[in-house]
C-alpha cells in the first residue's frame, strides 16, 4: 500500500485543512496510509550560514523522502498561503530538497466561498521553483469552500458531490504516483538542484 | 515626506537591506526614508495573537506614521520570503497598519530575474482586502544579479540603473500626493486654498507685533499685550478663577486641548506631558504658529476642508479616528467649533481623547458585550471580511 504525508498547511489550533486532511486519512484507509504532519513547531525559516537542517526539519525531510507522495491542504490568507507554510518549503529546499521529483497533490480549504482558489495557484508556483521542483499533479484542483459548514459531526465531508470528487482525484492522484516513479526512473534527476538561485553567494 | 523602508528579508545579511540604505543615502534630498527590519517580528499564527508584542506595534507604529511604503523583496523559491509574508499577516490580523498606505515595490536577486515573480505574488497579497495597500502600478524596479551590483561602498555601480531607481522615487512621491488626494474628502479637489493657513490676516484679537514662529511667542505675546498670570484673578461665565487655577482645571481635562483661532493660529494647548507622550504631541515652541506650519503640506486641503465645515456651519464638529496608537488605544480627534452668543466663528477646539477605556467601563457597567467583531473569532480573520472569497486569513 502507498504511504503518503499529509501536510497541514497551518499552525493554527482550529483547522478545517487539518480535518479534511483527517477525513481523507479515515476515507481513504484502504487505498493509502496517510501520515498527518504538523508543522506549527517547525522554525521559523531566516536564511542561516548553516545549511544544515535543525531536527525538526530533517524529521519532515526523513519522512517526505521514505513517502511514495505528498498531500498539502493550505488555507488561504491574503491571497496567499500562510507564512508558516511557506517557510516550511523554506526550509526544505534551502537544505535537504526531499521535495524534488515528489508527487503532490494540493487541497485546500478556506471559511469563504473561493476554497483557497488563490493560495493553491501561489503554492503551485512555489512547488515549481528549481530547488523544490516537485511533480505536482496537474489539473486537479480541490477546493473547499465555506468550510466551516461543509465537515458533520463525525468529521466527513457532508456534500457526496464533493465526496465524489475527491474520490477522483484522490485515485488520480494514485496513479500519478506510479506514473511519476517511472518517469522519474527514465529520467533520473542530477541530484540537487544546480541553480541554488536565491542563496548562492 | 516621511517613508519606511521595509527590508522584506531576515537573514543577517540582505542584499535588499542594501538597496534601502541605498535609496534612503542617496535620495534624501527628495525624501527621508527609514529603513526597517522585520527579523524580530515572530512567525505569524492566528491561534497565538502577538499584535501587541513590541516588534509589530513598533512596525505599526512607523508605518501609520508615514507617508509611504517601500517593501524590498527578495525571492524565495518564486515567491516573497516566509518572514515577510508573516510580518504582512500580522498587519491584517488585529491591525490594518497599510490600509489606504501608497506602497511601492522593489527587489533585488541573486539572478537575472531580479525578484519579478516575487513582487507579483507580493502584489497580489497586498491587494487582499485585510491589507488594503495601495500599490502604486508600474515602475518595477529588479535589481538583477545583485552580487555585482554594488561597489565597496555600497553604491550602485551602473548609472543608469540609479537613474532609473531616482525616476521611481520621484513617481512614488507623486504617487503619495495623488493618493492623498483621492483620500480627501472633497475628492480631487484641492480645497486648501479656501483657508488662510499660514494666519495672514488679523481678528479683533490677533496679537500684531511679534512673530507668529518666534519659539518664545507666547512670552513675547504676554509682554506685548501685559497678560496676566499666576493668582490674579479673572472673571468667567461663569465664576472667578485665579489664572492658576485655570491652568490646572484645563490640565486636569480628560483629553488633550488646542485651541486656534479664527484667523487660523495655534494659540493653545494644555500642556500635561512633553511632545512624545501625548496622543497628538505639540511642543511648547510651536504655540503662536499659523496653522500651515503645524501640519504637513500634504494634508493642507483636509485641514482647510475640516475648518470650512466649521466656519461656514455645516457642522458643530468633524471627527476622526487617528490611528496612531496600538490596539490598546482608540484614538478620536474631535474638531469643535468655538462660537459666541451671535453664533459667530471664533475658532477650533480640538480635542484629543482616547474613547477605548470610557467604551470598556460602559460595556462593564452595562454588562454588554461588541457584536460584529466576534464574528471571525474561530478564524481569527479580520473584521474586513472580503464577501466575495471570505475572511481574509482563513482556514
Amino acid at each position: 500500500m502507498m504511504n503518503l504525508i499529509g501536510i497541514v498547511g497551518t499552525n493554527s489550533d482550529q483547522s478545517t485543512n487539518r480535518q479534511l486532511l483527517e477525513f481523507m486519512q479515515k476515507h481513504f484507509a484502504e487505498k493509502a496510509n496517510i501520515e498527518l504532519y504538523e508543522i506549527k513547531n517547525l522554525p521559523a525559516f531566516n536564511k542561516p550560514r548553516d545549511t544544515t537542517a535543525p531536527p525538526e526539519v530533517q524529521d519532515l525531510s526523513d519522512k517526505i523522502k521514505e513517502a511514495d507522495g505528498v498531500i498539502i491542504s493550505t488555507p488561504e490568507y491574503n491571497h496567499s498561503v500562510p507564512a508558516i507554510l511557506k517557510s516550511t518549503l523554506e526550509w526544505l529546499s534551502y537544505t535537504t530538497q526531499p521535495l524534488i521529483d515528489k508527487p503532490v497533490m494540493i487541497t485546500g480549504a478556506s471559511y469563504g466561498r473561493l476554497g483557497s482558489s488563490r493560495a493553491q495557484s501561489h503554492l503551485r508556483q512555489i512547488l515549481d521553483a528549481p530547488e523544490l521542483k516537485a511533480r505536482i499533479m496537474p489539473s486537479s484542483e480541490f477546493l473547499v469552500g465555506l468550510s466551516l459548514q461543509a465537515f458533520d459531526e463525525d468529521g466527513k465531508l457532508a456534500d457526496p458531490n464533493k465526496v465524489q470528487e475527491l474520490e477522483e482525484i484522490f485515485n488520480e492522484f494514485i496513479q500519478f504516483v506510479d506514473i511519476t516513479k517511472q518517469l522519474v526512473k527514465t529520467n533520473p534527476n542530477k541530484n540537487k538542484s544546480k541553480s541554488f538561485s536565491w542563496e548562492k553567494n | 515626506m516621511k517613508i519606511v523602508g521595509i527590508v522584506g528579508s531576515n537573514a543577517e545579511f540582505s542584499y535588499n537591506r542594501l538597496l534601502l540604505n541605498f535609496i534612503a543615502k542617496n535620495l534624501k534630498n527628495l525624501v527621508d526614508v527609514e529603513v526597517l527590519d522585520i527579523d524580530e517580528v515572530p512567525m505569524f499564527n492566528q491561534s497565538d495573537d502577538q499584535t501587541n508584542s513590541e516588534p509589530i506595534q513598533y512596525l505599526n507604529k512607523k508605518i501609520v506614521e508615514a507617508d509611504g511604503v517601500i517593501i524590498a523583496t527578495p525571492e524565495y523559491n518564486h515567491s516573497i520570503p516566509s518572514a515577510l509574508q508573516s510580518v504582512l499577516e500580522w498587519l491584517s490580523f488585529k491591525i490594518h497598519p497599510l490600509d489606504g498606505k501608497p506602497v511601492m515595490i522593489v527587489g533585488a536577486s541573486y539572478d537575472v530575474q531580479g525578484s519579478s515573480r516575487s513582487q507579483l505574488h507580493l502584489r497580489q497579497i497586498l491587494d487582499a482586502p485585510g491589507v488594503n495597500a495601495v500599490v502604486m502600478p508600474g515602475n518595477e524596479f529588479l535589481l538583477g544579479e545583485v552580487h555585482q551590483a554594488f561597489d565597496e561602498d555600497e553604491n550602485l555601480k551602473d548609472a543608469s540603473t540609479v537613474q532609473f531607481l531616482e525616476s521611481c522615487i520621484k513617481k512614488f512621491i507623486r504617487f503619495i500626493n495623488v493618493v492623498t488626494i483621492i483620500d480627501s474628502p472633497e475628492g480631487m479637489k484641492d480645497v486648501s486654498s479656501t483657508e488662510d493657513l499660514y494666519a495672514t490676516g488679523k481678528i479683533d484679537t490677533t496679537i500684531e507685533g511679534v512673530d507668529m514662529e518666534a519659539e518664545d511667542w507666547v512670552e513675547q505675546a504676554a509682554e506685548a499685550v501685559g497678560a496676566v498670570e499666576g493668582d490674579t484673578y479673572v472673571k468667567l461665565d461663569r465664576g472667578i478663577l485665579t489664572v492658576n487655577q485655570l491652568n490646572y482645571f484645563l490640565k486636569s481635562m480628560p483629553a488633550e486641548l488646542t485651541y486656534a483661532d479664527s484667523n487660523n493660529q495655534f494659540l493653545y494647548y494644555n500642556r500635561m506631558y512633553e511632545a512624545e507622550d501625548m496622543l497628538a504631541s505639540r511642543t511648547p515652541a510651536q504655540v503662536g504658529n499659523p496653522l500651515a506650519k503645524c501640519h504637513p503640506e500634504r494634508t493642507y486641503s483636509g485641514v482647510a476642508w475640516v475648518i470650512q465645515q466649521l466656519r461656514k456651519g455645516k457642522e458643530d464638529v468633524v471627527r476622526a479616528h487617528v490611528p496612531t496608537h496600538g490596539p490598546d488605544k482608540f484614538v478620536v480627534h474631535s474638531y469643535q467649533a468655538i462660537r459666541d452668543e451671535e453664533g459667530n466663528y471664533l475658532g477650533i477646539n480640538e480635542y484629543v481623547q482616547d474613547i477605548k477605556p470610557i467604551i470598556d467601563w460602559y460595556l462593564k457597567q452595562t454588562g454588554q458585550q461588541l457584536t460584529g467583531g466576534d464574528v471571525d473569532a474561530v478564524s481569527g480573520a479580520t473584521e474586513k471580511v472580503d464577501t466575495v472569497s471570505g475572511a481574509t486569513a482563513q482556514d
